[in-house]
């Protein structure tokens, strides 16, 4: 179910060039507001955009930003949590009481400052930051998965033909450690396009991307007269971390991962 | 006659620091294993036999470390090299085999990459062909059958016998000069249990490897091993070859293991026990470690720590009265 939900929206954000009637910026002049009708299936809003055609460009935005953001948070985390758990001792206490710090950081009232301050409002910085704040949570969990795999007599096996720290943390624990890395990085692929469906929301995201949050934004104040332009993006953002939440618990109950 | 030992330890003290105190597991332990000889390490559970042979790997984990002592491997000081020096040793001079080979291979790998990997790193050869032929080559030696096929196959796929085969593979792909096997055998059934020490005893004649085998099982060290130590609380206790060790043992401790062994020949109706328990390495006991378990013990045993002397030309024992013993008149 969560696989064809999420299938459904990758191929939306890759093929939506194709699949929108309309070009999403092109503005209809007189047609601001348009209820649903056969020439805009979800009407139009306040400057005359047609809706379907921005929720179908809204996919891509959102598929890119879960995308980078849960990268850059699965390549930290695994890197940092396996150091720490691989090593232990100081090295390990001086990292995680670095994540912990960093896990304090609420991410949105960040994000809101950062674009107070710097006045620039771009899609990149807010997926850097998701990004950037986001590994503690992993890195705790690959940083446990280290801790169980390290005692195992293949690695100490591994050690005794010669093979070096760096070899045995990527190419023999890695492997075996990488079910709950999928799992969580699936379920925070959901959480990322959340945080920033929020940000825009609030009015802060990146005002030139096409984004399901800043369409909420622009529909809330005619939420009464003019639902269309607020209910379909806020439907197309359930249905994506639904779909991204499902395939997350279905993946998790596969690989039998204990989170 | 008198070559220079392969391996050469020397007041070797590995000691580890826990909550509780220090545990000296192995404490200034002196051993000789000479080029092509297998020497059977003996002792109870828990009497620092495995902490030995990590310690020739220098692969002491926390809180344990080695705080004295040598280890002369053919002139080098193994607890002087630095860390990637030690890795060019482990693997390619000495390897390692365990006690679990059901868990000592990594489960996502296919066995013939994990004796690659092995390969690869001490052969210093890239070439894929060439690495691919060594690993058959030894997969064959070990006993694999259908080397081909079984290359790629899983861990999950073998039998335990087999993957302790797997292991020694593994371990002789690079020709070590020495094998050390913790417990090779335990955990595999008898019939297997032979062959892997067939196949252990005739790829040292092949190779001409020393064997350091760590065992509690005696009857495995009477079939394979030249000399035997016996450990005892981290210290060695008797040492000779097998055959004296086994009919003209001198110290009590190893009378009493060997008169714990069934034997057919004798009518037994109980099995002799030692009493007690191995003493606590934290707080060991004044003077001899054994002297609180054994039946020969005097005043002077509980005062004195004996040092391991030489009573006959290779053959040491550390017991202060091994000439006043008298096992005979005791035994039933």
């Amino acid at each position: 179910m969560g696989l064809f939900i999420v299938l459904g929206i990758v191929f939306v954000a890759i093929f939506c060039p194709y699949l929108a009637p309309y070009d999403p910026d092109r503005q209809f002049w007189g047609d601001e507001w348009a209820p649903p009708s056969s020439k805009f299936i979800f009407g139009t809003d306040d400057l005359g955009r047609d809706v379907y055609s921005r929720v179908l460009w809204g996919a891509r935005t959102s598929i890119m930003v879960g995308l980078v953001s849960v990268s850059i948070i699965a390549f930290l985390g695994t890197f940092i949590g396996s150091i720490a758990g691989y090593f232990g001792g100081v090295v390990d206490q001086v990292i995680m009481r670095i994540t912990d710090i960093i896990l304090t950081i609420p991410t949105l009232i960040l994000l809101l400052l950062i674009s107070s301050v710097l006045r620039t409002r771009n899609l990149f910085i807010i997926m850097s930051v998701i990004g950037l704040l986001g590994w503690p949570s992993m890195a705790r969990i690959v940083r446990s998965q280290y801790l169980s795999f390290k005692e195992f007599n293949f690695v100490e096996a591994a050690k005794t033909i010669g093979t070096s720290d760096i070899k045995i943390i990527f190419k023999h624990i890695l492997p075996n450690a990488l079910s709950p890395i999928i799992v969580v990085s699936t379920l925070r692929i959901a959480t990322s396009i959340l945080t920033e469906a929020s940000l825009s929301f609030l009015g802060f995201g990146d005002p030139t991307a096409i984004t399901w949050g800043l369409m909420l934004h622009r529909g809330h104040i005619a939420v009464r007269t003019a639902p269309w332009v607020a209910i379909i993006p806020g439907l197309a953002i359930f249905i994506t971390v639904i779909g991204f939440n499902l395939l997350g618990d279905a993946l998790r109950d596969a690989l039998d991962v204990r989170l | 006659m008198m070559k220079d030992p392969l391996l050469k330890i020397r007041g070797l003290k590995t000691y580890f620091y826990t909550d509780e105190g220090v545990v000296k597991a192995v404490d200034n332990v002196d051993l000789d294993i000479y080029k092509g000889e297998t020497l059977g390490l003996v002792g109870e559970s828990g009497c620092g036999k495995s902490t030995m042979a990590l310690s020739i790997m220098k692969l002491i984990q926390k809180p344990g470390r080695i705080i004295d002592g040598e280890i002369f491997f053919s002139e080098t000081d193994i607890l002087k090299l630095k860390d990637n020096e030690v890795r060019n040793i482990r693997g390619g001079l000495i390897s390692m085999i365990f006690q679990d080979p059901l868990s000592s291979l990594n489960p996502v790998y296919t066995i013939g990459n994990q004796i690659s990997e092995a390969v690869e790193i001490h052969q210093k050869t890239s070439d894929k062909k060439e690495v691919k032929d060594i690993v058959l080559k030894s997969m064959k030696e070990v006993g694999i059958p259908d080397t081909e096929l079984r290359y790629s196959d899983y861990p999950f796929q073998f039998s335990g016998g087999m993957r302790q085969r797997v292991m020694i593979a593994m371990a002789l792909s690079c020709q070590p000069q020495l094998l050390i096997a913790d417990e090779p055998t335990t955990s595999l059934d008898v019939t297997i249990q032979a062959q892997i020490l067939d196949l252990m005893n005739s790829l040292r004649k092949i190779f001409d490897t020393s064997i350091l085998l760590i065992t509690h099982n005696l009857g495995i060290v009477a079939e394979i091993a030249d000399k035997v130590a016996v450990m005892y609380a981290g210290k060695v206790i008797e040492y000779g070859d097998s055959i004296t060790i086994f009919k003209n043992y001198l110290h009590p401790y190893t009378k009493a293991l060997m008169g714990s062994i069934p034997r057919v020949d004798l009518k037994q109706d109980k099995l002799e026990m030692i009493p007690g328990t191995v003493p606590s390495l934290t707080n060991p006991p004044p003077g001899c470690r054994f002297w609180p378990r054994c039946k020969y013990a005097t005043e002077e045993c509980k005062e004195v720590e004996p040092p391991l002397i030489e009573v006959e030309p290779g053959h040491k024992a550390a017991c202060i009265r091994y000439d006043k013993i008298n096992f005979e008149e005791h035994s039933e």
